[in-house]
């Protein structure tokens, strides 16, 4: 991201272009869009539960459907968010008790929540889930 | 609606059941790791006993307070009209208390059978 610097351009009027995001925003976001992502996954959740608890059958074909294509993107876009999510809410509850909630350690957490929940999914994507 | 959980109860509730849910999800992905394979025999027999079934229902009332409090959140940072906040809210809340209504009934037909 390319950004003037304050001397060599005035601010006249507000540039949202010029705005960046610190990545402490980034992190926070992305909490609250892995958030929503779960709380959709929710409901789809217990049919699953459901379902495997149906037959032997169910429970095989629900196991073979993660393991397909699309099944894996899935599973991958779920471990994404849950991991974000997770370890993103482990940084906020470590914060509350008032652990690295100075600037430089909020920044740097952030950065290692942000880089570690594509780890995972990564993983998931290129070795499955079992 | 909107005051379902507000203030510092919301904010109680969101790190109590963030602190369950954690401890839970740990236990459960060393049970997975480091369990038998898990196959469908073995999963029926665990939300048939009665700790089972107690424990599926309780993951998903944390899992469903902890969601209403983050989307309730989210729902009244991001939309303004007074009606369609209320109707989203609405709408969120009934499908949280159906989808914890369906686990209980899933558990207890488990264990009738």
């Amino acid at each position: 991201m390319i950004m003037r610097s304050r001397s060599e351009a005035p601010l006249r009027f507000l540039n949202l272009y010029q705005i960046r995001f610190p990545i402490g925003a980034i992190a926070s976001i992305a909490h609250r869009v892995s958030g929503v992502l779960l709380l959709i996954a929710l409901p789809l959740l217990v049919d699953v539960l459901e379902r495997s608890l149906r037959s032997e059958t169910e429970f095989d074909a629900l196991r073979a459907a993660a393991s397909s294509g699309w099944g894996t993107l899935l599973m991958a876009v779920a471990a994404w968010a849950a991991a974000h999510h997770v370890f993103a809410g482990i940084r906020h509850l470590l914060m509350d008790v008032g652990i690295g909630s100075g600037l430089k350690q909020a920044r740097l957490s952030a950065r290692v929540v942000l880089a570690a929940a594509p780890i995972i999914a990564f993983y998931v994507l290129f070795r499955g889930l079992w | 609606m909107v005051r379902l959980f507000s203030g510092q109860r919301a904010w109680v509730a969101q790190r109590f059941t963030a602190v369950v849910l954690l401890v839970l999800a740990i236990a459960a992905g060393a049970w997975l790791l480091f369990g038998a394979p898990l196959d469908h025999g073995s999963w029926r027999a665990l939300l048939a006993t009665g700790h089972g079934a107690v424990l599926a229902v309780l993951v998903f009332a944390m899992l469903a307070l902890h969601g209403w409090v983050g989307a309730r959140d989210i729902v009244l940072d991001y939309i303004q009209p007074r009606g369609v906040r209320l109707a989203l809210l609405g709408v969120i809340a009934l499908v949280l208390a159906a989808t914890l209504i369906r686990v209980v009934l899933i558990v207890a037909t488990l264990g009738a059978a």
